[in-house]
């Protein structure tokens, strides 16, 4: 594999981008790191608010429910938008010098990664000071974490090539995010959904890792690891796509800028 | 490198590279669908059926008049970008100066830029620490060096770039008309360093319109005229006939 000895000699680029990434995030803002936690924070208010308070949704705990989705999402969703831009926003450097162009997407999907472990502070916050408690299946967390990542990478490939020569796609994007939100059960139970629409949840990923964020931390059990090896499969399925895609349109990666 | 001194560094095999150009293009889905019959292309054939072999150790001066496919050429060799028809092979580790300040972070300082100008070109942390001192000393840059490279000059933006290009320890480095830049004084110091890095048996290729310094300094000559390979060999050769051509 050329990938994967080409990003081993580029390693110290693809580590300070990473650190850029990470570090750079909050650079010139007031509160820096805290946004990290404010955000989510907001959202989870707002969504409990909505789906608790107004709508009266009957899922215990609500809020400590919605947290578990809600965070592992937020992960998939800046993958998603800022993996897009991964190339574009480099384009003065694309053009300038010969790099394995893989290092931006994969730089924002592990940057990416550390922030979620850092939220993942809120997760285990709402699940200790809400009620529920810790168990030895939160342990089960790395593995849905890594299949997560390897979902991420094989979206983050599509994306961010597609995107160079569709510059609308950053814009789609957005509202295909925000449809997807909702096409997960992230903010209801995926019983509540009606049998017809059942295969909406089969076909997606993050429906099944989120089930499993869920189950080792809500309900305290371990995962289905029928479904964790379904979403595995996907997201090699996503990568190995994503790859051939991605190494199909870098070619003129440099001309489109 | 003394065991393999007949290794050929670039190898360019059937190489065609053109371009669209587009007479007025529809960038995003709305305009694409809107002005379809607006999208008008024309094929621009910069480089065609290049054949050429580089060895070990040589030191190759590209030439030709403006949009003669030189500097086309040399990103290809660079990987920036991808020839339509044949192709490219360099063996060893290469470097490039292509344009001024090659990949540098405006709001970043020299020293964070040289960590990651060089690890643009494969450097490990380690081996940067190692050459730090030799590539901040070559740039002149002194005490600017922590300053953000946004403040720096276009002068100080060459010096740096060029340091950081030159002391990478690469094996083939390709450099694109960019000596121009830069007061004497440093230009003499370049050139200075690169018959160095001659000696030691790199392999170089540079565009640049002047002759005398490809004259001076190369022990090949390519002249590209109308993206075909016009003429090939002896500097001094090619450059009488090529002055010749152009008069």
């Amino acid at each position: 594999m050329n990938i994967v000895k080409d990003l081993y000699s580029y390693r110290e680029l693809l580590k300070t981008n990473i650190k850029k990434d990470v570090g750079g995030k909050y650079k010139n803002s007031f509160l820096g790191v805290i946004w990290s936690f404010i955000s989510p924070l907001l959202q989870i208010a707002v969504y409990a608010l909505v789906f608790q308070v107004i709508l009266k949704s009957d899922i215990e705990n609500y809020t400590v429910y919605l947290c578990c989705g809600l965070i592992p999402w937020q992960y998939f969703s800046s993958v998603v938008l800022r993996g897009a831009a991964s190339i574009i926003d480099n384009g003065s450097i694309i053009k300038k010098v010969y790099f394995p162009r893989e290092i931006l997407p994969i730089s924002v999907v592990t940057s990416e990664g550390v922030n979620f472990l850092i939220s993942t502070v809120i997760i285990l916050g709402f699940v200790i000071f809400g009620g529920i408690g810790l168990s030895i299946n939160i342990l089960w967390y790395f593995v849905i974490l890594a299949i997560q990542y390897i979902v991420s990478i094989g979206v983050a490939f599509i994306v961010s090539s597609l995107s160079v020569y569709f510059r609308d796609l950053l814009h789609l994007l957005g509202i295909i995010i925000q449809l997807l939100f909702y096409a997960t059960p992230i903010v209801y139970a995926s019983s509540a959904v009606p049998a017809e629409l059942q295969w909406l949840i089969k076909i997606n990923p993050m429906a099944y890792l989120i089930e499993g964020y869920r189950n080792i931390f809500y309900n305290k059990m371990p995962p289905d690891t029928h479904s964790l090896l379904i979403a595995l499969a996907m997201g090699i399925g996503l990568c190995i796509v994503g790859y051939f895609v991605f190494k199909k349109l870098e070619k003129r990666f440099a001309e489109e800028f | 490198m003394q065991e393999n001194q007949e290794e050929d560094r670039i190898i360019v095999e059937h190489v065609y590279k053109s371009f669209n150009i587009y007479m007025d293009k529809a960038n995003s889905l709305k305009e694409k669908l809107l002005f379809w019959n607006r999208n008008k292309k024309e094929k621009r054939e910069v480089l065609k059926d290049i054949n050429l072999t580089i060895k070990n150790g040589e030191a190759v001066g590209l030439i030709g008049v403006n949009g003669s496919g030189k500097s086309t050429l040399l990103k290809l060799m660079t990987k920036i970008i991808y020839p339509n028809q044949g192709k490219i092979t360099t063996n060893g580790k290469l470097t490039s100066l292509l344009e001024l300040g090659a990949g540098f972070h405006p709001d970043f300082s020299g020293r964070e830029n040289i960590y990651f100008n060089a690890s643009i070109f494969g450097l490990t942390r380690k081996k940067i620490d190692e050459r730090i001192d030799k590539i901040i000393e070559f740039s002149e840059l002194g005490s600017y060096i922590d300053n953000p490279v946004r403040t720096y000059s276009s002068g100080m933006y060459m010096r740096l770039a060029f340091a950081v290009a030159i002391n990478v320890d690469a094996d083939i480095l390709l450099v694109d008309e960019v000596l121009a830049v830069g007061d004497q004084h440093f230009q003499d110091k370049c050139i200075a360093k690169m018959k160095e890095l001659k000696e030691e048996g790199k392999t170089m290729v540079f565009v640049t319109h002047s002759l005398s310094t490809v004259k001076d300094f190369c022990n090949r000559a390519i002249w590209l005229s109308n993206g075909e390979i016009k003429m090939d060999g002896e500097p001094d050769t090619v450059i009488d006939r090529y002055l010749e051509e152009i008069k």
